[in-house]
């Protein structure tokens, strides 16, 4: 490498980061002021809290009903994803295989609501939960997700199988396996990594989800997720940064420990999804 | 006895299918088929959301909504400024950080990732954390550098706000393009940089020659990624502005929902709803149509 260019890559890097530190200063704000009174915050906002306090941390905990709360998202989560997976892997992947017209026609008509936003049918989505007694139920609410996440997950999964080798399952079927050991022993092994990335893409939508819980839960104080928690409890305290800040930290948390924990695979299934799908 | 065996197996194999898609097509039909088909019918009548009638009036919605509603008009304009505005600053963006992540320098990891936090925040809490940077922290820099930018009222003008939302979901959604763009990046060849440098190519003559139309795949996903997801923009207003000042941030989707919601509107806001997807469903059909032409192989 030349003086000259190695000059260009350390002004790039010093530039780079710069640029990062100004980009995630507002998270960094959130995280000091958490730890602020309310008078410290209106008289100095920008410095380290002088006197270090958890009492916001802990009054919203409590307005919060934290654990519920918490509580309630993560059902909604892992009922949500569940059953995207077992729909969309056993949908996407016989789609795959059978290369009839009928076939063909039923995946498009899986993935077709990929084109349709989902506030253009928000308003009918609610009377079809009321008709079926859904609404107003966490439960209910992890199966509407099955019906939104699973067009983009059939597409992801049908393409997905289209490399797997035929072999395998023709000599399972003569090894007198039936269709059921046939997909959970031997496909759905095969559609791991598949899985990785529509789990990640699904976890990562439903958690932060606001709209949908808004729409079937939003009047109910006992059945509430985090988002919608939060977006009550920020109306209700107005101006009082303090608990706000608290409450964002609070949400913010979870999401961040799991991201730098599983930040490879994450970004690898982020990326995967979108170039594929 | 063997056409009879065969239809024997032919019927098993369509039970087979049928078991394997029939919980999936159950669903999205439940879910997105029925809702969607519903939406369509109320959106030619007048109905309330509650009560069981509801009256045809023919085209009478799609009428009014171009010609006596101001709201949604005011809704269209500021859906498609910010899709715009947000589409252009958002990819650019985006672009340039790749291409410097990717010239070789320390760290690439992350920066990557470090970039993509705001991704996994919730949208309104994104709102709420931004009004607190634009009313509270804005004023404390005010106070000490006397800058004048920190004295405008980012959130309570109504051309400034328009141009607040666009800023913030610049700033929430710009690590997942960088993301995309790296990763394009990344599959053009470096033989061809090589060479193209030996034959003097300087490095913004080989990123506009070599990268940009490389990476047209990227580009094309990114395009119809932020411009479908702008124009369904809902949440960050939700909780940043509220729509306002006025209706000046009220975005399409938002619209809908105080149609619905706050008026009790139901079939006029089923209206909006439909006129929604056809906008998003021209918009697509256009988008595919321009980027197919303009992919290349490496």
């Amino acid at each position: 490498m030349s003086k000259k260019s190695k000059a260009l890559h350390g002004v790039i890097q010093l530039f780079l980061i710069l640029f990062l530190l100004l980009y995630l200063s507002p998270l960094f704000l959130v995280g000091i002021n958490a730890f602020k009174s309310y008078q410290e915050i209106m008289t100095d906002v920008m410095s380290l809290p002088s006197a270090f306090t958890c009492d916001n941390i802990k009054n919203v905990f409590h307005d919060m009903k934290y654990p519920a709360t918490f509580l309630n998202t993560l059902i909604a989560t892992v009922i949500g994803t569940l059953g995207i997976i077992v729909i969309a892997s056993m949908g996407g992947y016989k789609m795959a295989r059978v290369k009839t017209r009928y076939s063909r026609f039923c995946f498009l008509f899986c993935i077709a609501p990929m084109m349709i936003p989902f506030q253009s049918f928000m308003l009918t989505l609610v009377n079809v939960a009321t008709t079926l007694h859904i609404n107003g139920k966490i439960w209910g609410l992890a199966i509407i997700y099955w019906g939104l996440g699973a067009p983009m997950s059939i597409f992801l999964y049908q393409g997905f199988a289209k490399g797997i080798p035929l072999e395998l399952e023709e000599s399972a079927l003569i090894d007198g396996c039936n269709q059921f050991q046939l997909f959970t022993r031997i496909i759905f092994p095969m559609l791991k990594s598949c899985t990785a990335t529509v789990t990640i893409i699904n976890v990562m939508w439903i958690w932060n989800d606001f709209l949908l819980p808004l729409l079937m839960l939003g009047g109910r104080k006992s059945s509430k997720t985090l988002q919608l928690a939060a977006y009550s409890f920020m109306g209700q305290y107005k101006m009082e940064w303090q608990n706000i800040m608290s409450a964002a930290i609070l949400i913010i948390i979870p999401a961040l420990i799991l991201y730098l924990i599983f930040q490879k695979s994450i970004i690898k299934g982020v990326v995967a999804g979108a170039v594929k799908g | 006895m063997q056409a009879n065996s065969q239809k024997q197996k032919a019927r098993k194999t369509a039970l087979e299918f049928a078991g394997y898609v029939a919980p999936a097509v159950f669903f999205i039909t439940l879910f997105v088929g029925i809702p969607f088909v519903m939406c369509i019918y109320y959106s030619f009548r007048k109905w309330n959301g509650i009560g069981k009638t509801s009256e045809f009036i023919g085209l009478e919605n799609y009428i009014r909504l171009f010609i006596n509603d101001p709201a949604f008009v005011s809704a269209l304009k500021y859906t498609f400024i910010y899709a715009i505005g947000t589409v252009l600053i958002v990819n650019v963006l985006a672009i340039f950080f790749a291409a410097l992540l990717e010239s070789k320098i320390k760290g690439r990891g992350f920066f990557r990732a470090a970039f993509y936090i705001p991704n996994i925040i919730s949208l309104v809490i994104i709102g709420f954390i931004w009004k607190f940077i634009c009313t509270r922290v804005f004023e404390a820099l005010m106070s000490i550098t006397g800058w004048g930018i920190f004295g405008l009222s980012w959130l309570g003008d109504s051309q400034l706000a328009v141009f607040s939302t666009i800023i913030v979901s610049v700033w929430q959604s710009l690590g997942f393009y960088i993301l995309i763009y790296v990763a394009g990046m990344q599959g053009v060849p470096t033989e061809l940089n090589e060479s193209a440098d030996l034959d003097g190519a300087g490095a913004v003559r080989r990123f506009f020659s070599i990268t940009i139309p490389l990476i047209m795949p990227s580009i094309s996903f990114c395009m119809f990624h932020s411009v479908a997801n702008s124009l369904k923009m809902f949440e960050l207003i939700f909780s940043l502005t509220g729509g306002g000042p006025g209706t000046s941030t009220t975005s399409i989707a938002l619209d809908i929902y105080n149609t619905a919601f706050n008026n009790s509107r139901y079939g006029y806001g089923s209206a909006k709803s439909v006129i929604l997807f056809i906008i998003v469903l021209v918009i697509s059909v256009i988008q595919v149509n321009f980027f197919k032409g303009k992919e290349v192989e490496a």
